[in-house]
């Protein structure tokens, strides 16, 4: 890997972590509160980032600047059960 | 410019500032490294990588790979792009701790859980940790985590993210409602 790939990896990795600190996602009641919809911050996060991120990118590619890496794959029953085992642990733990 | 720090230093922004601030990260993710964020992978990278130091033969498999083997492995067992990326969202966390002047070591200091399920920290850790092998054990049959799949799945279309959302939101209800019971 070459420095700037680090570089850039960390630098994106701040961002992450700060947004994800801002919108208050590291606090246990937060992610709790979205399973009994007393509190939608995970879905506005999620749904705002995915919205965000999908403008930027068909344009990027309209424009020629970016081909989009591989796509994670899609296997119905694995990503359902994947999805059904994750939502126990974190809604039990709260991360 | 105070009025910069002021914000920057709120303990929170509104979940769709934030959720912006993220969009724009997986779109720079794409731009730059021509890669999707993730955080779940990197675990695997670095339990793979661990593991095959001290016990190869348990950790010569499909998943992180058969040493000499031709098929590539689903984990690549060795400090990934995603690797570097966890370590710079650690920093991040707590950079944005400092910014809003919460940054503090705490053992199990949340009210509600204090409330609902009780002030002892070694449930905290307990609890903590047996969630975080279940979300772990998810994130890597379902093939990615709300970052790697959902999020980074989700700007693309891919029908796997939205699978897994709903799969989660399912199961995370349910949980919700056996851990909250009458005050769910």
């Amino acid at each position: 890997m070459t420095v700037s790939s680090v570089i850039i990896a960390l630098v994106l990795g701040v961002g992450f972590g700060f947004s994800l600190n801002k919108a208050g996602l590291t606090s246990y009641n937060n992610i709790a509160n979205q399973f009994r919809f007393t509190d939608m911050t995970i879905l506005k996060y999620m749904m705002t980032a995915i919205v965000t991120a999908m403008i930027g990118l068909y344009i990027f590619r309209g424009l020629g600047w970016v081909t989009f890496p591989t796509v994670p794959a899609t296997y119905i029953v694995g990503n359902l059960i994947g999805g059904l085992i994750f939502g126990v642990g974190m809604a039990g733990a709260g991360y | 410019m105070n009025q910069i720090k002021a914000f920057i230093s709120q303990k929170t922004w509104s979940p769709y500032l934030a959720g912006i601030l993220l969009g724009i990260v997986g779109l720079l993710t794409v731009l730059l490294a021509n890669t999707l964020l993730g955080a779940s992978g990197a675990f695997e990278s670095i339990v793979g990588l661990i593991g095959k130091k001290i016990v190869p033969g348990l950790f010569s498999n499909v998943y992180w790979g058969v040493e000499g083997g031709r098929a590539m492995p689903v984990i690549r067992p060795e400090i990934t792009w995603s690797v570097i990326l966890l370590v710079g969202i650690f920093f991040g966390g707590t950079l944005a701790a400092f910014s809003s002047h919460t940054f503090k070591f705490r053992f199990n200091d949340d009210a509600q859980w204090k409330r609902i399920i009780g002030p002892q920290p070694w449930k905290r850790w307990v609890i903590g940790f047996v969630g975080a092998i279940i979300v772990e054990y998810g994130a890597g049959i379902a093939g990615g985590c709300t970052s790697g799949l959902a999020i980074s799945g989700g700007m693309l279309f891919v029908p796997a993210a939205f699978l897994f959302m709903a799969g989660f939101m399912i199961t995370g209800v349910i949980t919700a409602l056996i851990v909250y019971r009458k005050r769910y």
